[in-house]
Parts: C-alpha cells; structure tokens; sequence
C-alpha cells in the first residue's frame, strides 16, 4: 500500500509544472492522510458507551478513546458516546481527556462500557493562537481576544469596527462614509513605507492586504454579526509564527459554528439607522461674504460682478440624513449528525454625502462534520458576498467648502445640465475654476460590482495509534471580482473639453485568486512528567490578481482612448515549527521558529528566519480564594516584513510606454521602452521585539487586569521611495531597505465585574497605552532635514511632516509663529529660531505629535433585571493635526483667487491672513486633537419569551459626542493631516433580535 | 514499529512537498507591457525602441503620457520633465521670467536664495542623470558582448553602432547641463554597473574634457550634418554642443575657447541650415519642419504628451484676460508664468502695437444673413444694439454687386425680414434686401418702428498726423478696413465719404471709436498700419508700427507692466511667443497638450555665438563678419534693415540684449547673464531679483547651483560647492 501511494506520488510529479497544477500538488498531502485511515479499520469487535463528568453527570464531549497498545481510536460524539471496534488480542480502553483523570479499562466480555470521569484541573479557557489553541493561564505572548458579546454595538459594517477602543495599544480608526474601510494600527507603526496593516487571518485563512479596485473595505465580505471572536496577537512571541506578515501584528478572526448539542436554533436581527453629519466647516454665509466682497473691492469693480443673488450653503446641500438597514439571519444547529450554521446578512446604508451608497448581500456556511469516531474532523466553510457602491465624488467636499455662497445650485445653462458654472463673457468654463459641488455628486456616475468568495477547509485528523499526534490540511480560496464604470456626461462642466465634447466613459475589473495550503503536524505528550506539544509545518501561498481598465472620454476621440491590462502574482512559502512545554506547572515555555520564502525578492534574499521564544512564570494560579492568578510574561522575537507594494522589485526590468508617450522619429512615433531601476538586494525588513507583561487576577476572577511593556527595534526598514545616490541606479528612487525605527510603550487593562447579583450587574473595563516610535538610522546623515512626507492641499509638491532621525515619524515640520503682546498671531511672521537672520526652511522645527502619546478606552455593560445599558468610549491624547482645511482655504486672497469668487475660513479674517503662504507652514496651524469620544450607547431590553420566541430590542446612539478643543469637524484623523475628510456622522439605531 | 515509518514517512513528504515549489518562487512579470531585459532584446525594434526613450527623456516624464509610471520619484510628475525644471533654472533665475505659484520652493529661483534642499534643483539635478543613466544602460545592453549573447545580426548591429553615437551624444548634452548648472558632479559611465555604489565626483575641467572628447570622436561618425531623421541628433547637433561648450569654457574651466566656438559655429552657418523667414513659425504647433532648427525635442498632442514641456510653457503663462483658446490654441492657462519690465524694456515699443483691439463687449444682435455669404451662414456679420434703444448698427462689405440679405434673429435665412413692397419699412418673411453696387456699407435697422437704412460708406484716415489723407480698403482676409500710413505727431481720425458729417475717433485713447467725437492724438511718427473692425459694435481698431522687433510678443491685456506682487498673475506681461496654433491659423490636435516642439538649438544662436566670439578675441573672423551675423537676426526681426547695426554701434553688450530678444524663454538666459557677469552682480538689476521689487545683487556663489542635499547625504564622495 505504502509503495502504491509512492507510486502515485511520483505519477503527479511527471506532470507538467503548471501553475494549477502545482496547487493539486499539493493534495498529495491530503491523499496521503485519506490514505492512513483505513489502517484502523481492521477489527474484530465493538464496544459502545457513554462518558460523562463525575460531578456533574454531564456527557463529555470529545474523549479520546483508544484501544491500548494500538492505532485503533476514537473520539466521543456530542452525546458522549462512542463506539469503538477492538482488534483481537486487545482488552484495554484508554480515556483521556484534557483536564480529567486519564481512565483504563479493561474490556472483558463487556460491549457496553459507561466511563464516569473526574476533573484533573478545572477546565482552562483555551485561546486560539497560530494553528492551534493554548490554555488562556498558559499564553506567554501578548494576545487578547473579544467575543461577540464585548464587541462594539451599533451600526457597524464592517468588522474592525468591532474592536475599537477594546485592546490596549491598537487603535482603529473609522472612514465616514457607508462600507467605508478602517485603519488599525497595534502598537503604533513600526515601518516607513511598507505596510503598516497588521496581518488578518479568517478561520485560518491569511488573507491578502491588497485592496481591490472599486472595493471600500477589504473586510467587507465578512459579514460581523456571523463573528464569534477576534484575537489580537501584539508581540513576537505571539505573531513570530506568522513571521513573514507579522509585524504589524496579527488578527485573528474567528466566525460561529453550529453545535449539534444546542439543537436547531434560528436566529434573526434587523437594524434600521439614520445618520446625520455633526459639524460644518466654518466657512462664512452668504451675507457676510456679500459684505466682505463689497468691503474689499470698490464700486464697479469686476469682483463684485461676479457675485450672485443666491444664499446657498453648500455644506448643506452636499449632506443628507443617511438612512440604512442591516438584517440578519442564522439557522444553526445539526443537519443528520453534521453540526453546521448558515447564514444569511442585507446591508443597505447611504452616505452622509449625497449619492453615497453601500449594498451588500452576504451569506456564509459554516460545516464541522466529523467522521471515523470524531477522528477526523472537518471544517468547511464558504463565505460569499456580493456587493455594489455607488461611489459619490468626495471632490464635493472641498468643493462645497470652499464654493462661493452667493451662487445658486442651479442656472438656467442647458449646456452644462443646468447647473451652476463658472464662465468668461464668451460663456465658456473659466480655466481652473471649482467644480460646483452639487454638480460633481449629480453628474458622476461611478458605480462598482464586487463579488468575493472564500472558501476554507481544514481536515484534522487525530491519529487513532497515537492519540497525541494530530495532524491538520487547511485549504483556503480566496476569490473577488470586481467591475465598475464611472460615466460623466458630456453636459458636465467639470469634465468640459472643448476638442472631445468632454465627458467620461470609463470602466474597469479586476480580479484577484490567493490560494492557500497549509499542513501541520502536531504531537502532544507528557515529557519528564509535564506537558509538552511540538508542532511543526508548512505553508505555501499563491496571489495573483489581474485587472484592465479602459478610459476615455464620451465621443471615444482618438488619442483619448485609453486601455490598460496588468497581472502580478506573488508566492510565499514557509516552514515553521513550535514547541511548548510547561515545566512543573509553573513556568510555561514557547519558543518558536519559522522560515520564510517570498518570490519578492531575488532567490539568495528570499528566505527569513524568525525565532521567538516566550515564557511565563504562573506565580499564583487559583490557589486562593482572593488571589486567582499572577503571572510574568516575557517575550522575544523576530518578524518580518515584505509587502511593500511591487512584485518582481529585484528584476531588470523594460517597460513599454502607453500611445500617449511615444517619442517622433521622423514623421513617425516610436513606443518607448524604459529600463526600470530596481535593488538587486532588497531584502526582509525584520522587527525585534521584547515584551514583558504581568497579568493578575483576583477576587474570584471578579477583576482581573494586566500591564505590559515592550519595545521594538526595526531594522532594514523597507521604504518605497528610497533616493539612491544619483546615477547609481537606472532612476533616483527605488524600493530598498533603509534605516531603522524603535518604537517602545506601555499597556494597561482592567477588566473587573464590580456587582454581579440577580437583578444586576455591571461590567467594567478599562483600557490605556502609551506608544512612542523613534526614527533610529536613515539612510541620510544626520545633518540633513530628513525625508519629506504629508503632502497637503495648496500648492504642488507642499508636504508638512518630515521622516527625522532621533524623532518621531511624520513630525510635523514647521514654522513657529509669532504673536503680539495681546497674543493675536502676527500674519506672516515666523520665529528665526537659528538667529540667522532670516527666516527659512532651517528654521522650521519639528512637533513630535502626529500620533496621540495616550490611548484609553472605555467599556460599560450594565443589566438590571430586562434592561441593559452598554456604552463605550475612547479617548486619544496629546497628539494634533495639521489643520488644512484652514490653511488651504483660510486667506484673504483666495476671495478672487484665479478669476472667479471662492469662500474662505473664518479663520482668515480672525487670523487677519492675507496670503496662503503666511499661513501653510505656521504652526498656529497644528492644532490640539486630544479628543474622548463616545462611540456608542446602547440601551436594551429583553422580552424573553413571547409567543415562544426571545425578544430583544434595542436603540444605540453611534458617535454620540467629541469632547475636544479641535476647531476642525473632527479630531480624530489618521495619519494628523485634515483635509476635507469624510464627516463621521452621529448615526441613531434601533435594532431588534429574535430567536425562534 | 509501523507508527515511527509512518511519521517518518510523514516528515520526509513534508519536506520533499516543500521544495518542489521552491521553484514557484521565480516569478517573472506576468504583463506583457514589463518585460526582462532577455525576453525584450530579442523583439524587433527593441534597440530603436530603448533609443526613442532616451530622447524622449527630453520630453515626456513617464511611461504613461501625461503622467502615470513616471520615471523620477520624491516629486510631483508633472515637476520632474527635463525641460521644465531646466527652464526654472534658466528662466525663473533670470529677468525674463517670475512666477506666482505657491508650490514648494519655485519662488527661491527668481528670490535667488534657494539651498540645497531645494527640491526642484534635486529634480533637475536627477532627471540629467537619470537621462545619463539610460544612455549608460544602452551603450551596456549594446556592447559587443551583449550582442554576441544574442547573436544580433550585422545588418542590426549597423544600426546600433548609429544609435550608440546618438546615445553617446545625449550623454554630453546631459553632462553638459550638469556642467553649466553644478560643476563638479558625481561621474558614471557605461562602465558602471547598476546598484548600489556611490559614483566617484568628477572636477569641472575634467568632466569638460569628456564631455569634449566624446563630441570630438563621435563628430565625424554621427550622421552627417542635416541627414537624420527628424528629432534625432546629427553632425549639426554636434557642432551646436560643442560651440556652446567652448563659448562657455571660460566660467567652466578658466580657458578662452572662443576661436573653438567660432570654428564650430561657422561649420553650423555652413551646414546648410537657413533661418526661418517669419521667426514667431518657430515656435507653432507645426514648427517641426523647418530648416533652422538644429535640434528640437518633440511634442505632440496626441504622442507626446506631459504636464513639463512645451505644455507648461505655454499654459503656465496664460491667464486673466489673455483668451488662451483663441490666442494660443490650448483650453486654459495656469496662471503663472511672466516677464518683469526690464525684458519689455529691450523691444522698445512692444510688438510695435501702438493702439490695440479693444476686447469686445456682447451686445444683444440681430443677424444679416444672406446671399454674399455663400453657403456657411457666419455669425461674425451681425448688427448690434449697444445702448438698448432697439437700434440696431453695423457695417457690412459686399463683394458683389446685386448682393442680399435679410435681418433675421438667429443666424439664419428663415424666419427673417426683408422687405418686399420698398417702402423702407420690414415686414416678416419679405424679401431679402439688395445692395446694387459692391461695397461698404452702414446698416442700421430699428426695431421699434421696423424701418432700416443703409448707406455706403467710404473711410478714410485724416487729421494733422497725417500729410494726406488716406483712404482705407477692404481686407477679405481680416474682414476689416486697413490702410498703410507714415503717423506725425498730431490728432488723427477717420471720415465716411469724405465729409466732415460722419466720422469716427477715439478722444479718450480707449482703443474703442467714438462717432462725431474728439479726435485721437498721436504721440510719436513713423509708418503705421492702421485696421478698422466695424463689423459690430463696439467699433475697434488698431494701430501698429511697421518697423518694429516681431520677437516682442506680448499678452497685455489686463496686465500691468510693473510687478508689485509675484503671486498676482496679473502683474507683469505675458509671454505670448509659444502656442498650439500652426503657422496657418489651425488649432493644435490637442487644445491640452501642445504639438509646439521646442528649439533646443537653432541657426540663430550660431550667428550669434559667432559673432559674440569674434568680439571676444576669436581669430578667424572680423568684426565685419561679426557684424554680417548680427545683423542676419536683426534684419529677421524687423523685415528690414532699418535696425541694423554697424561696427561703431555693435558691442558685447548689444549681443546681450540681442539675445534676450532672439531667444526668450528658450531656456538660455542664465547661462548668458552668467557669461557677461551680470547674473549675480549688480551691474544689471531686475525687478525682484534678489527677492526685492527694485533688484538687487546676490552672492557670487549662485552662478552654480547646490549640489542637492540629498545626494551630498547619500554619496560621500560628493563634495558641496562654494558658498551653500
């Protein structure tokens, strides 16, 4: 038999290497294990029974059950029972199962054997980690995990916004708009230009961070409401196993099965919402900007000509109350003896912003079947979703902000669709003058289709001769499609040419395909009379996406018709292994280690090694009736880091150039090929890690808590745009890997349960984090300013944070404004702060304060009798942000700037500000964004049974209040730059479940 | 025994599973548009298609035109073009251009007090050595041994040896820009392997006598003066280089080489080339066949297209009143690009424009369609209403005699009045009026009453400006009355039928005429050409010297002369001389992206260079000869001799001048004041030079620009020049 399966192995490496076909390759190893089973199917004699707790009388789920001596096995069912046929000559059943007292028994001439065990241990809380699970008192690294019932209330779409405000040092921050994406960070960010997006992984699935083009968030197609858990893992010691994508942490996303033991159960939720924009930008009225034109410009000037009879605000025109419903469905339950879940989900939400649309139809199916007397288990799972956005042109926001108020939405201009534009006396469009506001939400028509399905399955097999050894096959699909048009009419003024008639006729798709095969094998023993449990395995990843797109104007004129077609694919390979041992009950050990392969880069840069090695001390461990639990935790590691964007970065590559950038030879033009530049030695970017953390737990678990420090130190740090010394390479910027980064903090959380009687009860947590990152090396010296980045609105090429090292990443970089003695900022004037002087770009000075120093978060959950009242808050502290809104359009000048009338910031006028450049780089402008925000309140109440269903409703306020000094909308913005973000609104919602 | 081969078993597939997909990691690019180095050399064209983007690194600024996959990184795309950021330096330095945008740093440049972290001087400083990068890259994939491997034909190999002169070219050209701009600069060659190492720096006097030798050798293996295809370098080329390498050797390496320049610029006058009768051709949408320019970089509308180039140097200077679409053939400006007073100053009266059209007001209008149209009805021929008393005015020219027309409210035969019973009153749908005799003619139609008048009406231009009178004619081209006239000082105005009864003047100098009112005084004399455009109301026209500099093209509606404020476009004249119109009137392909190419080196600059070297000591020629070449461009400029100078009156610093007017926003003008010592000093002050309004000098040291702080960071060997 064994040579058969040789022989087959070696029929499928005859064949041809080709791309699918390297994929079923790797189902040998599936083969392999189907192949192993019938082993335990030569037998002679059957046994039957039932075990249950000692204590309680309850079945047990899940014993292993083994013919001693033998490869012959079992596992019991949901009812406690197995059966179990025993080859001749064998008389002895071995029970283990964690927790309990292992049992012997001998067989005799019995068929029935009930088996009652006892606890060993109480049974411990098991957390899931990188394939596999630890007991919760034995984790090492720094993890936490949320369950459905703590996470985040409200209208929420998208999964991470469950976690927000819930973990001590990751910070989650929300876009505005309907299906909008969400930003994490965990513990800060620890690279420049690579990603900075931890790594997520759903039921076991790594997923790709590669967004796909007219999608809003990557996790969209999970639906929250089928969540069970999320996980973050923060340290190496914890993420060093998911090495090649992990440092920026990992989350694990774990979504609900069915159990065959809670019987058929079918659930539904509904939710209904409506939206409302919070805050205006300050901008003046109609009226007072009619006086402030009249003041400053005479009598016939052209200035005044060019004003309108209308009062419009077009921050309100641009606005809606945005209305959504979100339903759900779930029948969960056992279908035969398969325990299973299916799920059905319908999101409809509108933007705040007009036209703004979100649309999805989600389903998921989750299978946990298990066969051969539970010994091997499977779990299938297929999540589809289906989703369709009509994108409004955030373009309206600034536009709206900055438009002139005494201009009408509308105007009797048939050519331009009736709406309001600009025009000269010949009555064509005014070179670069602002699109009306109303016009780009009306006229734009920009649609997109996504479909995305993926489909997991893992095969865990308990090997029946050897019941510590298991062995798992997890496959993963990974599949989405999407296709979208955005079409602008030829009457649109804002995409007005006069040669082609104008308009916009664009479409485009893309699909992407990851695949993934993973196998792992994972033995469990006792080893000098402790636990001990190895693991070893392999992982193999293949991404690829395509995409096309065509533009061109609406009439398709020559020369403005263009199509582009590009493919990429990526392939990461990885061995890894783990062994964990617990010395004495005491100390509990983790060291783990992980290879990693990725095609990014050349073959001797491609493989990474990552260690890790962690271990805690269980000082106190439930031996007392006040002190439960102390534990020290200490942690090191290696992760890597390589997804930096391109694929083939080390290759020579040529590129051809598009029609529109051919060069004349003669009368002929000749299609360019360009050699690219490129880094032969790109390499890993490879973050250590040291974590320490106490965790402690007293009072019968009733408040528990935990404190941690860690530092990490990035090296090779993988930047994207590297400038090269000129003439060194075939261009000045390529994608290498420069200097290093530190980022060190400190993390506490408490979770307590201060009253827990009949009628009430009341959870509290309670979360906080300092986070500081320090620039450590960069390529240039240090007595150059450093690298500039933010780019901001006004001007070309104008950025205002600076990479430094010795600083913060993204410091702001700026002026430091003077004040008269009553304290009014004096326009225009800038501290020399070298004495030089003059006042120039040495000058400027750097403010560490794009990030918040402080993070806290907040959880209530209180219940009396039939109510509950939940809320949860977050605060952000000491960081600020670049006010670009006032400083893009907060001066005098901009009233007639390029031959038409703009509205300004009041900040123009309370500033005295005449011209843009007395105020881009003041640092009058970055503001304190220190904010508390409460992100949710929610008030239920449970009807129990009605006419034999469970009620339960409820209403939440979402982004109920901001307490901040920040002027602009909102002070919660990623990355420290506002610029007509996206209004978050207060969103009112009124849910209600039922289970049947 | 079984379960330890099972696990052994187990672990060995483990592993041999694993590295049977190690190979899955040599991935190549699955898009055909990226292709390794291998796989592209062996297509045909591959070699052309390398050396077409080496000169189109001149033009475009990525693989994508206008932008996108661009081929510079750390600035915004449109920023990174060759000629843009090479324009900044030569122009925005300078007393012929300022700018008024706020992006970054672009105000240092004409403030002159840009540092080293500048981040447009580090664009222009990358984008010539990318440009010598490429060349590099190509002389390396085309070395003997490269074509070997590929077993390249001989009949390919031919046409590469051509290709690798032109590449070789291009290095110099580049390396001579880094000379002109930085001086001692980092130094690669194909030698050089692509990673990472910091390139050795290189001294002024040496990288001149690379740059040198390299012209030297590749001079008489080029192909020969005037016989490559167009855009593509020859002989002539080589010439240019090397004249303007020599006329500059001074502030390069300390050395006279003007007999050098001279030498070469008379095998340029030599070679063939003529100068382009009408100069503003130059620099038109079709001015790609012309036998004046040497060597251009190539635009196109559809081809060719990018945010820098001839795009920015049009679009960036047009703005407020300056109608773009009609004037220069693009769809609108950027509002950014002037010039100061000073350069004005030099052309004397501007354009030669004494009294120019006055924008015209719209008025509400009826429409004269009618027989003496032919078949396209235009909408030019109409009858205005100006003050809203339901008069309609206009005058109307008709060829023919027996022509008609009816006065209708749209530009159309029906419906229309006309009249059909002659009793000078219209009635709807009558028939169409008829003019017996040819000629011009006043319509006036009143709608309040419907009765009309016309009238035949001859001009003529009188008053004490002028000795006689002088009568206008008709010009079908133009659709107005002109006439040619010597101007005294005086009043001049303009009467129908010679009678004192009707005239037309314009006693407030507003450039619109008045009827029955005062009369126009004239300030200065000398022969005018004097247009009258009665087609509607307002009444305009113009009045324009004959013996004026053509060079002088200027926008100045709505301009003021003095700049107070950089940042208001509309302070300082527009430069007007680039546009994406052909030289007969038709719109470039792309009112986006110009077709215009730009002259990088033209005949003109060699007449000049000659005579410039003479008058600084070159043997071979006299001052007669320097006279000769000079007055070539002058005699150009004004269609006549009457400007030209002689050996008393020619000096160095009328070479100067000459060449600001010759070649403005040619991207020569640092490079010059630099060579003359007027670019720093203050023996010439501009207006903001210096960063105040009035001008004033700056440090020496800015004849050189920093070498970017960027790459003193990355590149040790580099070291800073004097002064930053």
């Amino acid at each position: 038999m064994i040579f058969f399966y040789f022989y087959i192995l070696f029929q499928i490496k005859q064949q041809k290497s080709t791309m699918k076909r390297r994929f079923t390759n790797h189902l040998k190893v599936f083969y392999f294990i189907l192949f192993l089973i019938p082993i335990s199917l030569i037998s002679q004699k059957t046994v039957t029974g039932i075990v249950t707790d000692k204590n309680t009388k309850e079945p047990l789920i899940g014993v292993y059950v083994v013919v001693k001596d033998t490869l012959v096995g079992g596992i019991t069912d949901f009812d406690g029972s197995y059966k179990i046929t025993v080859p001749k000559g064998y008389n002895t059943l071995k029970f283990t199962f964690v927790g309990y007292q292992p049992i012997e028994k001998e067989i005799n001439s019995n068929s029935v054997i009930n088996i009652e065990m006892s606890e060993g241990q109480l049974l411990d809380e098991v957390v899931v980690i990188g394939y596999g699970t630890v007991k919760r008192k034995d984790v090492t690294g720094s993890l936490k995990s949320v369950s459905a019932k703590d996470f985040n209330k409200g209208a929420v779409t998208a999964p991470q916004q469950l976690l927000a405000g819930k973990i001590p040092g990751v910070s989650i921050t929300t876009d505005g708009s309907p299906g909008g994406g969400s930003a994490i960070r965990i513990r800060g960010e620890s690279s420049l230009s690579a990603t900075n997006d931890p790594l997520i992984v759903v039921d076991g699935i790594p997923l790709d961070n590669t967004g796909i083009n007219g999608g809003r968030n990557n996790l969209n197609f999970i639906n929250p409401a089928d969540i069970e858990t999320m996980t973050v893992l923060k340290d190496a010691s914890a993420t060093a196993i998911y090495g090649n994508r992990a440092s920026a942490g990992v989350i694990l996303i774990t979504t609900k099965k069915g159990k065959l033991s809670d019987g058929l159960k079918v659930a539904y939720g509904a939710k209904f919402s409506v939206g409302k924009i919070t805050k205006e930008v300050d901008v003046l009225k109609a009226d007072e900007f009619r006086d402030l034109v009249n003041s400053r410009f005479e009598e016939g000037a052209k200035q005044r000509d060019w004003m309108g009879d209308a009062s419009t605000d077009w921050q309100k025109e641009i606005y809606q109350n945005a209305y959504g419903q979100d339903h759900n469905l779930s029948i969960s339950g056992g279908f035969g003896s398969i325990p299973f879940r299916a799920s059905m989900g319908y999101t409809n939400n509108n933007g705040v912003l007009k036209t703004d649309k979100f649309n999805r139809l989600s389903g998921s199916i989750n299978l946990t079947p298990g066969f051969i007397n539970n010994t091997l288990q499977l779990k299938l799972g297929l999540k589809v979703s289906k989703s369709k956005n009509h994108f409004a042109d955030k373009g309206a926001i600034g536009s709206a902000v900055g438009f002139d108020p005494t201009q009408s939405i509308h105007s009797d201009n048939e050519k331009f669709g009736g709406y309001f534009a600009w025009l000269d006396e010949n009555g064509s469009i005014i070179g670069l003058s602002p699109a009306n506001p109303l016009a780009l939400l009306d006229q734009k028509e920009d649609n997109s289709n996504l479909t995305r399905y993926a489909l997991n399955a893992s095969i865990d097999y308990r090997f029946p001769f050897l019941t510590a050894l298991r062995a798992n096959l997890n496959l993963g699909l990974d599949n989405s499609n999407s296709n979208g048009t955005v079409f602008i009419d030829t009457t649109a003024a804002f995409a007005y040419n006069e040669d082609t008639g104008g308009g916009v006729d664009n479409d485009y798709k893309q699909s992407l395909k990851n695949k993934l095969l993973e196998f792992y094998l994972n033995y469990k023993e006792k080893l000098f009379g402790n636990d001990f449990d190895i693991m070893m395995g392999y992982s193999w990843q293949h991404f690829y996406q395509n995409s096309e797109s065509h533009r061109s104007d609406i009439r398709k004129t020559e020369g403005n018709v263009s199509s582009s077609f590009d493919a990429a694919e990526l392939y990461m390979l990885s061995l890894f292994g783990r062994v964990n041992y617990d010395i004495n009950y005491f100390a509990f050990l983790t060291a783990t280690l992980r290879r990693d392969y990725t095609s990014r880069f050349a073959p001797k840069n491609r493989a990474g090694l990552f260690p890790a090695l962690g271990i805690a001390f269980k000082i106190i461990d439930n031996k007392n009736k006040y002190f439960n639990n102390l534990k020290l935790r200490l942690g090191w590691g290696v992760t890597g880091q390589q997804d930096i964007g391109g694929y083939y970065l080390y290759q020579g590559l040529y590129q051809k150039s598009t029609n529109t950038a051919r060069y004349q030879f003669g009368d002929e033009f000749i299609t360019t090929f360009r050699p690219n530049g490129y880094d032969s030695k790109i390499k890993w970017e490879t973050t250590k890690t040291y974590n320490v953390g106490l965790d402690i737990s007293i009072i019968q678990n009733r408040l528990s808590g935990s404190i941690e420090a860690y530092k990490k130190d990035t090296k090779d740090l993988l930047n994207y745009e590297v400038q090269v010394p000129v003439g060194s390479n075939l261009t000045n910027i390529v994608a290498t890997n420069i200097g290093s980064m530190t980022t060190k903090g400190l993390e506490f959380s408490i979770n307590s349960t201060p009253v827990n009687t009949q009628n009430f009860s009341w959870d509290f947590s309670f979360n906080t984090s300092l986070n500081r990152n320090e620039i450590t090396k960069l390529n240039s010296d240090e007595s150059s300013l450093g690298e500039h980045v933010g780019g901001i609105s006004g001007g070309v090429g104008n950025t205002i944070q600076i990479h430094t090292v010795g600083y913060e990443p993204k410091s702001f970089f700026v002026y430091e404004q003077k004040y008269d003695s009553a304290g009014k900022l004096i326009p225009g004037e800038f501290v020399d702060r070298n004495g030089d002087g003059q006042v120039n770009e040495l000058d400027k000075y750097r403010r560490e304060t794009s990030s918040p120093r402080i993070i806290l978060g907040i959880t209530n959950n209180l219940t009396y009798k039939k109510f509950s009242l939940s809320f949860a808050g977050r605060a952000h502290l000491g960081n600020e942000v670049y006010n670009n809104v006032e400083t893009d359009i907060g001066f005098l000048k901009r009233i007639d700037n390029l031959g038409v009338l703009n509205n300004i910031h009041r900040a123009a006028i309370d500033n005295n500000i005449e011209e843009q450049d007395q105020a881009t780089y003041s640092d009058a402008y970055v503001q304190d964004a220190s904010f508390f925000k409460l992100d949710h309140i929610t008030l239920g109440y449970n009807f129990g049974k009605l006419i034999g269903k469970s009620f339960r409703i409820y209403t939440t306020v979402q982004n109920a209040f901001v307490i901040t000094k920040y002027k602009g909308i909102d002070p919660e913005v990623f990355g420290g730059i506002d610029n007509n973000l996206y209004p978050r609104p207060r969103t009112f919602v009124f849910g209600l479940n039922v289970d049947f | 025994m079984k379960n330890i081969i099972s696990k052994i078993l187990l672990l060995g597939l483990l592993f041999t599973t694993a590295n049977s997909c190690f190979k899955d990691l040599d991935t190549v690019p699955l898009d055909e548009d990226i292709l390794t180095s291998e796989v592209f050399f062996a297509k045909d064209g591959a070699y052309r298609s390398v050396l077409a983007k080496i000169y189109a690194g001149l033009a475009t600024t990525g693989q994508e035109g206008p932008a996108g996959q661009g081929d510079l990184g750390g600035i915004d795309e449109g920023f990174s073009s060759y000629l843009r950021q090479y324009w900044y330096q030569q122009e925005l330095t300078t007393d012929e251009a300022v700018v008024g945008w706020a992006d970054a740093t672009i105000k240092d440049f004409h403030d002159m007090d840009w540092t080293p972290a500048d981040v447009f001087i580090n664009a222009f400083y990358n984008r010539v050595f990318y440009q010598i990068g490429i060349c590099n890259e190509f002389l390396r994939q085309t070395s003997d041994e490269a074509l070997d491997r590929r077993g390249t034909s001989e009949a390919l190999r031919k046409e590469i040896k051509e290709y690798q002169y032109e590449a070789r070219f291009m290095r110099a050209l580049s390396y001579w820009h880094a000379l002109d701009e930085f001086r001692n600069v980092p130094f690669i060659t194909e030698q050089d392997a692509v990673g990472a190492f910091n390139p050795k720096r290189i001294e002024a006097k040496d990288l001149f006598k690379y740059i040198e030798s390299e012209l030297l050798d590749i001079e008489d293996k080029i192909a020969p003066v005037r016989t490559n295809e167009y855009a593509r370098a020859d002989q002539g080329a080589v010439w240019m280089l090397l004249a303007k390498l020599y006329l500059n050797a001074k502030q390069y390496i300390g050395e006279d080489k003007y007999t050098e320049c001279l030498t070469y610029s008379k095998k340029i006058i030599n070679g063939g080339y003529t100068l382009e009768p009408e100069f503003a051709h130059l620099f038109l949408a079709d001015n790609d066949h012309n036998d004046e320019v040497i060597f251009p970089i190539a635009f196109d509308g559809l081809n060719t297209q990018t945010w820098g180039g001839t795009t920015f140097i049009i679009r960036a200077g047009l703005g407020g009143n300056l109608n773009p679409l009609e004037g220069s053939g693009v769809k609108n400006g950027w509002q950014g690009t002037r010039t100061t007073r000073q350069i004005v100053e030099k052309f004397g009266e501007i354009g030669g424009v004494i009294i120019d059209f006055h924008q015209r007001t719209s008025y509400p209008q009826v429409y004269i369609p009618g027989s003496y149209m032919g078949d396209t009805i235009s909408t030019d021929f109409a009858l205005t209403d100006s003050d809203k008393d339901k008069i309609y005015k206009g005058y109307q020219y008709f060829k023919e005699d027996n022509s008609s027309f009816v006065i209708a409210p749209y530009p159309s035969l029906n419906p229309a009045y006309g009249d059909s019973d002659g009793d000078g009153k219209l009635e709807f749908g009558g028939d169409p009026l008829v003019i017996e005799k040819a000629g011009f003619y006043y319509i006036e139609f009143n709608n309040n009453d419907k009765t009309y008048k016309i009238e035949k009406r001859d001009w003529t231009a009188t008053g004490s400006a002028l000795s006689e009178d002088v009568p206008f004619v008709y010009d079908e081209d133009l659709n107005m009355l002109k006439a040619s006239a010597n101007l005294n000082e005086g009043e001049l105005y303009f009467k129908a039928n010679n009678s004192e009864q009707i005239t037309l003047s314009d006693g407030n100098a507003d450039g619109i005429l008045e009827e029955n009112g005062n009369h126009l005084t004239i300030a200065q004399s000398g022969p005018v050409e004097i247009f009258l455009d009665l087609r509607k109301e307002d009444f305009i026209y113009k009045i324009a010297s004959t013996s004026y500099d053509r060079r002088g093209i200027f926008g100045t509606n709505g301009q003021s002369l003095d700049i107070n404020d950089i940042s208001d476009f509309n302070q300082g004249y527009a430069v007007l001389k680039f546009k994406n119109i052909t030289s007969t009137g038709e719109k470039g392909s792309n009112s986006e992206f110009p077709d215009t190419d730009f002259p990088l080196f033209r005949l003109a600059d060699a007449y000049l260079m000659a005579s410039e070297a003479i008058l600084r000591g070159a043997s071979g020629g006299t001052k007669a000869d320097a006279v000769n070449y000079f007055n070539k461009i002058r005699s150009r400029a004004y269609q006549s001799n009457l400007a030209n100078l002689d050996e008393n009156t020619l000096n160095l610093q009328e070479i100067l001048d000459e060449r600001a007017r010759e070649f403005m926003w040619e991207a020569q003008r640092r490079t010059d004041l630099i060579r003359f010592g007027q670019f720093t000093t203050d023996k010439y002050l501009w207006q903001w030079k210096g960063g105040v309004k009035e001008g004033q000098a700056v440090e020496n040291y800015r004849r050189v620009f920093p070498i970017p702080a960027k790459d003193i960071n990355n590149n040790p060997n580099l070291v800073q020049n004097e002064g930053y």
